[in-house]
């Protein structure tokens, strides 16, 4: 067991040694401007990806703006594709698994928006088809991705790759969390930083 | 109704390598940052109305789009193709010759609410290029491409300008503490002389030739501006500028005149690291870096002066920078 704990670490240690910080800071910069600008954020995966897509939303509409709840008026609207278990079903059932996604992102999508999809190897076609709609109506695409970054990376304006290898589920989805909470963490000490700033001025 | 608007622009530095016989000759580079004021546009169709009814500082009302006054908006609706019944009018936070890039992102805001209006979705840098074209190719001013490209991306990046008219677009990656700690030791004011930018550059582009090595000069601070920005060494960021300003004075000789070296001096003789007169010159909106604690003493010295100069206008502009550029504000179209 003590040989499986330790490589299993090492692997991670290794992931987040490697990680492209200046997609992560584009990221950032990208978020900043949709959220100066009231844009949406539509955040969305497959298994543990939509797991990890609910948490983002939940991190962003709330615990970024823990320590001032009753000041931001203006919030991080974040928003995790599809919004109901029905309308997952029925884009599934009715149209094809394939639009889980890029169905209900057309409902939403407008200009000024931003798109998070997540997949770890990037090739998901559902996750496809809604970076492809976003990419037609022009709205910025953050792709979180592992393994060799697939179409994902590729399409991707902002290209969050953990680079793998194939099939490393595990250890892609622990990093994938790592970032989201780097990101989280960065905005709560902005609107942190923000109100102390106000209070000098 | 479409609503549209574009942010205003601080250059910093590298004003003027945007030229194209600058950057024809040898690559040119600005860095900017887009601020929180702002030209809008609102475009509402009016299928009753008999031709175009354009509404800025005076209103106009034209059968055609041909015969409209209003040149920006007369050639963005030719290039793009809007025939339609419509009413068009804009609002600013600051008036044109601010030196603020106004009269570009105008031309940003149109083209972004006129091609939304018929339903095309354009890259970024289409936008910035359809407005490049409409102010420099057809309308034949002699300005560069800087502030249509802030206007457009926005935030805080450096433009180069290519000999092949291409633009790289580099976004600086500035974290929200230096962007923050930038705007409390900013300080900005309206001079109070509105000017246009193309009467100040017709005469630096005639230069060029002869300035060659000074633009080169300028050029170079981008990237030492670009690092000194990134670490939040803000003095060292004024005395840049300091630089900058200094060089930039000798382009043309309507850069600056007399109230300008005036209340510039004065700023920096109450302890300002530096500063310059955003845009073109001339007039317009003249920029200080200095510590927190002089802002107060060089507020009230320049005042003071504007004052002796007789400058009734003379204004503090409080600045935010923003990170977004062009956007659509409220769009009831349905496309």
């Amino acid at each position: 067991m003590e040989k499986h704990i330790k490589s299993y670490i090492k692997k991670s240690v290794k992931l987040l040694q490697n990680l492209p910080h200046k997609e992560i800071a584009k990221a950032m910069n990208l978020l900043q401007a949709t959220y100066e600008r009231d844009g949406r954020i539509y955040v969305f995966g497959n298994g543990g990806s939509l797991a990890l897509a609910t948490h983002w939303v939940a991190d962003f509409n709330k615990t970024v703006f823990s320590h001032h709840l009753d000041k931001n008026t203006r919030r991080f609207q974040a928003i995790r594709l599809p919004t109901t278990e029905e309308e997952l079903t029925a884009w599934a059932n009715d149209v094809g698994f394939d639009m889980v996604f890029a169905g209900p992102l057309r409902n939403y999508l407008r200009d000024g928006d931003l798109v998070i999809a997540i997949s770890s190897s990037g090739n998901s076609p559902n996750i496809i088809k809604a970076v492809e709609l976003a990419k037609e109506y022009k709205i910025p695409v953050i792709g979180v991705s592992g393994f060799e970054g697939g179409v994902l990376n590729e399409l991707a304006d902002v290209k969050i790759l953990v680079n793998t290898d194939k099939g490393e589920y595990e250890l892609v989805e622990g990093i994938h969390a790592v970032i989201l909470h780097l990101i989280t963490k960065y905005f709560k000490n902005y609107f942190d930083y923000l109100d102390k700033n106000i209070s000098i001025k | 109704m479409i609503i549209v608007r574009a942010p205003l622009r601080i250059s910093f530095v590298g004003g003027g390598s945007d030229l194209p016989d600058f950057y024809h000759m040898s690559p040119g580079k600005v860095i900017s940052a887009t601020i929180d004021k702002y030209v809008y546009v609102a475009i509402n169709p009016a299928p009753l109305l008999k031709g175009i009814s354009a509404r800025y500082s005076i209103n106009e009302n034209v059968k055609r789009v041909i015969d409209l006054k209003n040149d920006r908006i007369r050639e963005t609706m030719l290039h793009l193709g809007v025939e339609d019944n419509m009413e068009i009018g804009t609002f600013s936070h600051m008036p044109v010759g601010t030196g603020l890039g106004g009269s570009s992102s105008f031309a940003v805001t149109l083209v972004k609410g006129l091609s939304t209006y018929l339903g095309q979705r354009l890259d970024k840098k289409d936008i910035a290029e359809i407005a490049c074209k409409i102010e420099i190719d057809i309308l034949k001013e002699p300005i560069g491409k800087q502030d249509q490209y802030a206007a457009t991306f926005g935030g805080f990046n450096t433009f180069q300008f290519n000999s092949d008219e291409s633009v790289d677009v580099e976004p600086i990656l500035l974290d929200y503490k230096k962007s923050l700690d930038l705007e409390n030791h900013m300080l900005v004011f309206f001079t109070g002389i509105l000017r246009k930018a193309s009467s100040v550059l017709k005469e630096q582009k005639t230069n060029i030739p002869q300035k060659m090595d000074t633009l080169k000069s300028m050029v170079d601070l981008v990237e030492v501006f670009k690092k000194k920005l990134i670490r939040g060494d803000f003095e060292g960021l004024g005395k840049l500028l300091h630089e900058n300003w200094l060089k930039k004075k000798k382009l043309a000789s309507n850069v600056s005149n007399s109230e300008i070296d005036q209340l510039y001096t004065v700023g920096m003789r109450n302890g300002a690291w530096g500063g310059k007169v955003l845009g073109a010159g001339g007039g317009g909106c003249i920029l200080f870096l200095a510590p927190f604690k002089k802002k107060e003493i060089i507020k009230e010295a320049v005042h003071e002066m504007a004052k002796k100069l007789g400058l009734s206008d003379f204004k503090q502009v409080p600045i935010k920078f923003v990170h977004s550029g062009v956007e659509i504000v409220s769009s009831s179209l349905f496309n």
